[in-house]
């Protein structure tokens, strides 16, 4: 038999990581966890959020509304006139009775019916304040019922505010105080997002825009679940007893899995990426954008690369605490979306109580969250994206340390 | 060349050492069965040998240095071969012997050949472009064996290499385990098929409890055993076996045949003539020295261990 073989690393971590990218590329299952699914997932999202953004020119969802006039006067005509639809608002035809427009609330087929009840022009004329009814669907989520009210508030001041002009004009004999009431309409408002150095105006960005890229992150967390299954895997085999009979150390067993699992977190971002900008959109969704300058590219790809560091560090620390895919798929699985929950890649941040609201700094999902946003909607640059970068970088160096921490412990 | 001295181990969150005092010396070229009940302290001794465990007490010289000092210079001279199939199954045969390979450090050229001797070695030829989960139970053993060898190793540590396994692929291996012996290389063999470990190994060392009970030549081992008795009659004698289980518990009857692990000498006329009494035709009968698993099951009593 031949001698003895000088140990050299970077061979054996060569070795390392042939053999993981070999055994990846022929895991069908681990494919399709790491790209069809999220795939998917980003096409759904992108698809349902299609209509939701309200300022960008795209597709917009509809929200139906109707008016019950149960007064028919010229008054209350005027008030149904005044709620004109617009934005995602589309007005029905006006049902027969206040029986027919439950029912249409309650079967989904309008979200509002505005019930004008009997004797309001009279308590306008009365200088009375009028009563109104606003029957609604429960789903309508809170912020589009409390703007609707303020819609339908906003109407009734301004009929109000009409027919005391035209009284003023009639008592008092003063031509053309009518008119005033044009004057008193919204103003014509431009939207100007800013961003970039100098606080310049910057497109306005779609919703898929503001939401693709938490989506991102929270799927590439989920690189935990190919990485639990091979590490499990090879600790039940006895390939990682083996290995370091073979005097592997577990740091190098571990940096043979932390590159190829960047590289494939990376490939999965990219494949991400490109579905937004080119799949969604032929799929009838809005396209994601990219930023057009290199030096805005480059900070996008440090945050993805931060990011990647940041989920393969964590997965292989989960994936070293558990004994069994299922601890693993419980504790990674939770982890991502408790981490996901916290760090506002379900709900907003700035929706959150205000009590609620720091305690989301301590989520990497809220920095890469940060850091994304940074480039993709502010516009930003490689100096914007620095803090979030190297907090991630930070946050997947940490988690690798304790893991061979927690390995040497576990060996004495 | 290995020299165990005193070793003690204990793991942690338990109060009695997995290995106490164990004291054992293996000659280079020799194969060496170790035997012991499931948790006598084989598999930590395995694990203090292949360095994944570090002495607590006492110590492990090989050539006269200490083990860790001697893998420092030799790191790839000890290789464990362990029970599971410890490889990949979406790997072929040939990379995964590479991949082994590789991972110890082996240049590309010494890696190259050393596969090639292992698989030769295996009898790999045929099935080194399969993937691995393609094969059979005897195949993967075989594989298991020869990503042992990878790295040219001058002692294997074989912890159970035959489980589940033909007749066919278990001789194959028992034969490739007393070649590699032949050519200068050191065993550890650890099983629980008493026949193969008296087929194979010159040596054997029983323990229990963490506490090495026999050691030695295994002609010398079996000589130290008592007497044991193995009778084959003609008939089940029910009311015969149940005052003879009184007399000798830790006699066995299975059908027709019955075993007395440790029989006295003097007992032996007296119990033919009850047979003969009761009309029974002895058809076969072993007396004397016993047998490797008798003189393990002397040793370790009867009482199961899981």
């Amino acid at each position: 038999m031949p001698g003895n073989p000088p140990l050299r690393a970077l061979p054996r971590l060569a070795a390392l990581w042939k053999k993981e990218l070999l055994a990846f590329a022929r895991d069908r299952h681990g494919l399709a966890a790491l790209f069809i699914m999220p795939l998917v997932f980003i096409l759904v999202m992108s698809l349902a959020l299609a209509g939701t953004g309200d300022f960008s020119g795209g597709r917009h969802a509809t929200i139906a509304y109707a008016v019950l006039d149960l007064d028919e006067t010229p008054l209350s005509r005027a008030f149904g006139a005044q709620l004109s639809p617009g934005g995602l608002l589309v007005k029905r035809a006006a049902p027969p009775d206040e029986t027919d427009a439950r029912r249409q609330v309650e079967a989904g087929k309008i979200a509002f019916a505005v019930v004008i009840p009997q004797g309001f022009a009279r308590e306008i004329g009365a200088n009375r304040t009028p009563s109104l009814r606003l029957l609604l669907d429960p789903a309508v989520p809170g912020a589009l019922r409390d703007g609707f009210r303020q819609r339908v508030e906003a109407a009734a001041m301004q009929v109000g505010f009409a027919y005391l002009l035209e009284r003023l004009e009639t008592d008092m004999m003063i031509p053309g105080l009518p008119q005033i009431a044009g004057n008193a309409a919204p103003p014509n408002m431009t939207l100007e997002a800013v961003g970039g150095d100098n606080g310049k105006t910057i497109a306005l960005p779609s919703a898929v825009q503001q939401s693709v890229p938490a989506w991102l992150i929270f799927s590439m967390f989920f690189v935990v679940v190919p990485i639990s299954a091979v590490f499990i895997g090879e600790r039940q085999h006895g390939t990682l007893q083996r290995l370091a009979a073979q005097r592997v150390p577990f740091s190098l067993v571990l940096a043979g899995k932390f590159l190829p699992f960047v590289l494939v977190n990376q490939a999965q971002a990219v494949v991400m990426v490109m579905a937004g900008c080119w799949l969604v959109p032929l799929c009838g969704g809005e396209a994601l954008v990219l930023p057009h300058n290199a030096a805005a590219l480059a900070a996008l790809w440090l945050v993805s690369l931060a990011v990647s560091v940041a989920a393969v560090g964590w997965a292989l620390f989960i994936a070293s605490l558990a004994r069994s895919s299922e601890q693993a798929t419980v504790l990674g699985g939770v982890g991502n979306i408790l981490m996901g929950a916290a760090g506002g890649i379900m709900v907003p941040r700035f929706v959150m109580p205000a009590a609620m609201q720091p305690w989301t700094r301590l989520s990497p999902m809220d920095w890469a969250l940060d850091g994304f946003h940074r480039v993709m909607l502010r516009h930003g640059g490689i100096a914007d994206v620095l803090p979030a970068v190297l907090a991630l970088a930070g946050f997947g160096l940490a988690a690798l340390v304790v893991t061979v921490c927690l390995h040497h412990r576990a060996r004495t | 060349m290995i020299r165990i001295d005193s070793l003690h181990y204990r793991y942690r969150a338990t109060s009695q050492p997995a290995l106490d005092g164990v004291s054992l010396d293996i000659g280079r070229g020799g194969i060496l069965g170790l035997l012991g009940p499931n948790g006598a302290g084989k598999t930590t001794l395995i694990s203090l040998l292949a360095g994944l465990l570090a002495p607590q007490e006492g110590g492990i010289a090989v050539d006269g240095e200490p083990l860790e000092a001697w893998r420092a210079a030799h790191p790839t001279a000890i290789a464990l071969v362990p029970q599971d199939y410890a490889f990949y199954p979406m790997l072929t045969v040939a990379e995964n012997l590479d991949f082994f390979a590789g991972a110890q450090g082996i240049p590309r050229r010494q890696r190259r050949d050393n596969c090639a001797a292992a698989i030769a070695f295996a009898c790999l030829e045929a099935v080194a472009g399969q993937r691995v989960g393609e094969l059979s139970g005897g195949l993967r053993r075989r594989l298991n064996l020869a990503i042992g060898l990878t790295g040219a190793p001058e002692v294997l540590l074989l912890d159970e290499p035959t489980v589940g396994i033909d007749p066919q692929s278990r001789h194959f291996l028992l034969n490739a385990v007393e070649r590699f012996a032949a050519a200068g290389g050191t065993v550890l063999y650890t099983s629980h098929y008493m026949e193969e470990v008296e087929a194979v190994c010159a040596d054997v060392a029983i323990i229990d409890h963490g506490k090495v009970l026999t050691a030695g030549p295994l002609v010398e081992v079996k000589r130290g055993g008592a007497p044991a008795l193995n009778l084959e009659i003609a008939r089940p004698l029910p009311d015969l076996a149940a005052d003879w289980q009184a007399r000798f518990p830790e006699m066995t009857a299975v059908g027709n045949t019955v075993d007395f692990p440790e029989f006295p000498a003097d007992a032996l006329a007296p119990l033919l003539a009850e047979l003969a009494a009761a009309g029974v035709a002895v058809e076969r009968m072993r007396y004397g020295a016993p047998n490797l698993e008798e003189v393990f099951m002397q040793l370790t009593h009867h009482a199961l261990r899981d």
